[in-house]
């Protein structure tokens, strides 16, 4: 059974396609959605994931598509191999029919940023970035850019401490006037979801104007 | 500091030392991926890995006949789990629980609902997504007035 489920355009409120036929009485699972938290080594995306989670975030491993080079023009790269990472999520059931999943994708790799496999299909990514190490997060906001996926820059403060201005880190890092930079405190629930909220508005702003 | 500089730093690795070398070095699994699986790679690759499965009544009814990991799967997605939580929960490689899953889900044991391609940009879903976002209750106060 190999040939892939053709996903229909279904009509709306239909949560998922079933791509079994009609097998037993099966549970009708919620609509899974996601989003991605990414940034370099140690910035908080474990911290944030966990703050919001109504799991203790579990780590996975996963396949990754790396691309031996970080340089912008993706179709130059033709040295794309894959290999195994391990990656953490939560989850957060936000009614009965929807729930959301949250995946932290460690961004330290020296072959750059190609996390296909968990991004695929994500409505957005907050990029988490430690201010003191900015240039961390250059891998993964190039990815986004490059993938046209909607993502916000959160500044994660620590203790409270912002140690470089928004704008400054907004033009160190010369990204689109639209995407949103932001302070947060990975440890907070409330500044987390607040964080996802803002990349997900930017995300249904961009879904509008393209309707 | 500036992102172009950042960006000219892997410049030297372009087309460079091949990258597949450097995967599994980390630590073997007593049981290779591949021996779970008959060999088989993922046929399955493009299940995204929130993909719902749960079990079907025929599966539940089977689980005696079944062994190892696919009787594992299929008992504990009783309710509804996604891939990556399956594979965290049976400490499974996600490519192993793709594999696994297909199987399982050509001998009817287990449904697989994948979700629908469009999803993310579904301006239905991204509302519904925000209102429940901000409708889940954060205890833990001390919010940055800002």
């Amino acid at each position: 059974m190999g040939s892939a489920p053709s996903p229909l355009p279904s009509a709306h409120g239909t949560p998922t396609e079933t791509v079994s036929a009609q097998v037993g009485s099966a549970v009708r699972p919620p609509l899974p959605v996601k989003m991605v938290v990414a940034g370099g080594f140690g910035v908080g995306k474990t911290t944030a994931v966990a703050a919001v989670s109504e799991i203790e975030p579990l780590t996975t491993e996963a396949s990754i598509t790396e691309v031996a080079a970080g340089i912008d023009d993706v179709s130059l790269t033709p040295n794309k191999t894959t290999t195994t990472v391990a990656m953490d999520f939560g989850c957060l059931t936000l009614d009965p029919t929807l729930k959301l999943y949250l995946f932290g994708t460690p961004g330290q790799d020296r072959f750059g940023f190609m996390w296909d496999d968990v991004t695929e299909g994500a409505l957005g990514a907050l990029v988490v970035v430690d201010s003191r190490r900015l240039d961390d997060c250059f891998p993964a906001v190039d990815y986004f850019e490059r993938k046209g996926m909607p993502f916000a820059v959160a500044v994660n403060t620590f203790d409270g401490d912002l140690t470089h201005p928004l704008d400054a880190v907004r033009e160190a890092l010369d990204v689109a006037e639209e995407v949103p930079v932001l302070c947060f405190d990975a440890r907070d629930s409330g500044s987390v979801r607040d964080s996802l909220v803002i990349v997900l508005e930017h995300a249904l702003a961009r879904a509008v104007a393209a309707a | 500091m500036s992102r172009q500089g950042g960006r000219s730093d892997p410049a030297g690795r372009r087309g460079g030392e091949p990258a597949g070398e450097t995967h599994g070095a980390e630590r073997a699994p007593a049981v290779r991926p591949f021996m779970v699986t008959d060999g088989r790679v993922a046929a399955e690759a493009g299940l995204p890995v929130e993909t719902q499965v749960v079990a079907t009544a025929e599966g539940l009814g089977q689980l005696g006949a079944l062994a190892f990991e696919r009787r594992a799967i299929v008992e504990i997605c009783g309710t509804p789990l996604s891939l990556a939580e399956v594979a965290v929960k049976l400490r499974l490689h996600l490519n192993v629980v793709r594999v696994l899953a297909g199987d399982l889900r050509a001998g009817r044991l287990l449904a697989v609902h994948v979700p629908r391609s469009g999803t993310s940009s579904d301006i239905d879903v991204l509302r519904r997504v925000i209102d429940g976002l901000r409708a889940i209750p954060t205890s833990v106060g001390s919010r940055d007035a800002d």
